[in-house]
């Protein structure tokens, strides 16, 4: 479509008056798409009110994905039920928010544990670098524990009209007609019949499936797979002297030894510190990786007491089919983890607020009866906003964390005062902040030349070996 | 416990065989963990019909019967009672060699002990920081706050990298292709009778040539060729998966593709 309005254009130097008409050709068949667009909202627009009822929307999982999701749903006048199997859960993990998610979902301070203000990158041969000297008074990474975080939002939603139910999905029913509800199959926990619970039905309208990694509600659908790392970490409450360092610090381990395709971490909690590694291709190692990790930093966590053992899979990617009519996956069980950070709480919670946002405008406020194409819009907007964000991070893991070289030199530019602002404000305000141009290709120079002299050492060692 | 302290005892007197005991320890523990880790990570990552309170249960008490780390120090507080074990982590008896060396002063290279006629010999301190990685990498050492390694290799001054390693390798490259176009000039002149400077001219011989460049430049080993295949797959793999919930054949939104 480019190529024809530039022919059109080298031939218009003969005649300008042809020119004008011929601009006005460009629009209207650019807008061609727009129109189809439009087409698919009015058939959205054109399904049925909901004779005497609001909308019923189920969201399976009550992490920070289907809290955030059930608040927004039932803000909007929408009928909500959120099922969580195991209300008092520790999910494993590392428990990072960014800054924007406090002031986005207005979690109030005392859930945050630590503010950590200060990192410490840690490259193969034990160069140190600090980072967070760029950082503003303000501006912190907030570390929160998992149950804290997610009962704290299930409350908000059940506050806001939802209904809370502690609850194992275990299959859903997918509808004949394109108006029947799904049948949710689930065992509902009290207190009266014990720990097997109440094997019972619901039927619901639409469903967020926001069960996590391992999530039934993609199973059902048919989602399709995804590549997964396993994150191991060991929960080491070390004594006084030694947590002092931790403060508002954390310390990010790369190497081969400490993992062959992400890093090993030691991570502040409230008042222990979360020591642990990940891997995807080397899972059976995982083992060796994390007494690799605890050997590196043995001198700082000596004398402490492992307290805890926990492990869970994160997804790499998102899965191929992330909706199916009127069901759709957000969190982890779309598979929304960053590459190269492996975060996941944010867009998670993000994801769940998006697309209950779509369900509220697609339905009017829970009158009407929705259809893929509102979910379809959630998933639009969601790939508009963060699909630059997952690519950097992507192109940042695949360049670095291949080789000992590469993580040598990946910890030597992050010594770099302007690599440390732009990941901070990226991370931070999640947005892929333009720096300067100027910056920017002093940034590549040093980026090839750190790169290089990384491996022209790994060349030299390799002569040693011979 | 006694036989990992016999094994724990050689390593001190001999610091070239220091490397492997160590590995097959860890490798004995990891066989015996197997079974453990399997189930550890099937109870924790199972969202399945288990009980929710048994799962985190079975997690710690699987861990219970033997510490992880390789310590003969253990810690009488370990009990595998429902509140979660405890190990200890205190190593007071293993003596770990460190990388040391004359030249290694406070974390960072001195520079002024590599001196050679009143000039810093740059070479041999790219040889001392290479060995210093490899001890490293041989045998991973604990990163501590009180002797913070410091080194960086950007201090080393651009001219030293290239004379070193840019240039014997662009003296190689050059000659392939200096070869290979003496070849391919005085073949394609024997063939067609069309002379160098003619063959500059053509369009044609200007894109083999650049290919005979582009291949000396990219292929160097013969592994290089499915390395560079691979390259160009990883790099689109990424965009393809997330491409993926919008590739449906059956619904209407196909033409949402065609947007992108």
């Amino acid at each position: 479509m480019s190529s024809f309005a530039l022919k059109s254009f080298t031939g218009l130097r003969q005649s300008p008056t042809d020119q004008i008409t011929l601009v006005s050709h460009v629009p209207s068949s650019l807008s061609l798409p727009h129109r189809r667009t439009s087409l698919r909202v009015t058939a959205s627009r054109a399904s049925p009110k909901l004779a005497n009822r609001t909308l019923r929307v189920a969201v399976i999982g009550g992490g920070p994905a289907g809290g955030a999701a059930a608040e927004t749903l039932a803000q909007g006048g929408v009928e909500t039920i959120l099922i969580e199997r195991k209300m008092d859960n520790c999910k494993p993990c590392g428990g990072a928010i960014p800054l924007c998610m406090v002031g986005e979902f207005n979690l109030p301070l005392d859930i945050i544990d630590r503010r950590v203000t200060k990192m410490k990158m840690i490259s193969p041969s034990n160069i140190a670098v600090d980072i967070g000297r760029t950082l503003k008074e303000h501006e912190y990474i907030g570390m929160v524990r998992r149950e804290v975080l997610d009962q704290y939002l299930r409350e908000r939603a059940e506050k806001s009209g939802a209904t809370v139910i502690n609850g194992l999905f275990l299959k859903m029913d997918l509808p004949e007609e394109w108006d029947s509800p799904y049948v949710l199959h689930y065992t509902e926990y009290d207190g009266k019949t014990g720990a097997t619970g109440q094997k019972k039905t619901m039927e619901v309208d639409a469903v967020i499936g926001a069960d996590g990694a391992n999530s039934r509600v993609a199973k059902s659908i048919g989602a399709g797979d995804y590549d997964y790392a396993i994150a191991f970490q060991e929960r080491i409450r070390i004594p006084d002297d030694k947590m002092t360092y931790y403060e508002d610090l954390a310390e990010m381990y790369v190497g081969d030894d400490v993992s062959p395709d992400f890093y090993g971490w030691v991570f502040p909690k409230c008042d222990h510190v979360a020591v642990g590694t990940g891997t995807v291709t080397h899972k059976g190692d995982i083992k060796k990786f994390q007494l690799a990790t605890r050997n590196r930093a043995k001198d700082k966590i000596l004398g402490g007491k492992i307290i805890r053992v926990e492990a869970h899979p994160i997804p790499e990617h998102p899965r191929p089919r992330r909706l199916s009519k009127r069901v759709a996956l957000v969190g982890d069980a779309a598979g929304y983890v960053t590459k190269c950070s492996g975060e996941g709480i944010y867009f998670a919670a993000k994801s769940g607020r998006m697309c209950a946002e779509a369900i509220v405008e697609g339905s009017q406020n829970g009158k009407k009866m929705i259809d893929e194409s509102d979910l379809r819009k959630y998933l639009e907007k969601w790939d508009k906003t963060y699909l630059p964000t997952y690519r950097v991070l992507d192109v940042l893991q695949k360049v670095f964390y291949r080789s000992n070289p590469a993580r040598e030199a990946f910890v030597e530019m992050c010594g770099d005062e302007y690599v440390q602002k732009m990941t901070f404000d990226s991370y931070l305000y999640k947005r892929v902040a333009p720096g300067s141009p100027l910056e920017d290709l002093k940034l590549a120079v040093n980026t090839i030349g750190s790169v290089f002299r990384a491996n022209a050492l790994r060349r030299e060692i390799e002569k040693l070996n011979v | 416990m006694s036989i990992s302290m016999a094994l724990f005892s050689p390593p001190i007197s001999s610091p070239l065989l220091n490397p492997n005991p160590i590995p097959k320890i860890s490798l004995s523990l990891l066989s015996t963990k197997r079974l453990s880790l399997v189930s550890l990570t099937r109870a924790s990552s199972d969202n399945g019909t288990s009980t929710p309170a048994s799962s985190t249960v079975s997690a710690t008490t699987v861990e219970a019967p033997k510490p992880v780390e390789e310590v003969s120090v253990k810690s009488p507080s370990e009990n595998g009672a429902v509140g979660g074990e405890e190990t200890d982590l205190t190593t007071t008896t293993t003596t770990e060699i460190k990388f040391q060396d004359a030249k290694w002063v406070n974390g960072t290279w001195d520079l002024k002990q590599f001196e050679k006629e009143g000039k810093t010999d740059w070479d041999s301190v790219i040889v001392a920081e290479a060995k210093r990685r490899k001890w490293l990498e041989d045998n991973p050492e604990t990163t501590t706050n009180d002797e913070p390694v410091l080194f960086d290799t950007s201090i080393i001054p651009w001219w030293a990298w290239m004379k070193r390693y840019h240039l014997p390798e662009a003296e190689l490259l050059n000659g392939r292709a200096a070869m290979v176009g003496f070849f391919m000039a005085y073949f394609v002149d024997s063939l067609t009778g069309v002379g160098l400077v003619d063959q500059m001219g053509n369009f044609f011989c200007k894109t083999l040539l650049f290919v005979a460049v582009a291949g000396v430049l990219f292929i160097r080993k013969n592994e290089d060729l499915d390395k560079l295949k691979g390259l160009i797959e990883e790099t689109t793999l990424y965009d393809k998966q997330w491409q993926a919930a919008w590739k449906e054949p059956e619904s209407s939104s196909s033409t949402v593709s065609s947007k992108k």
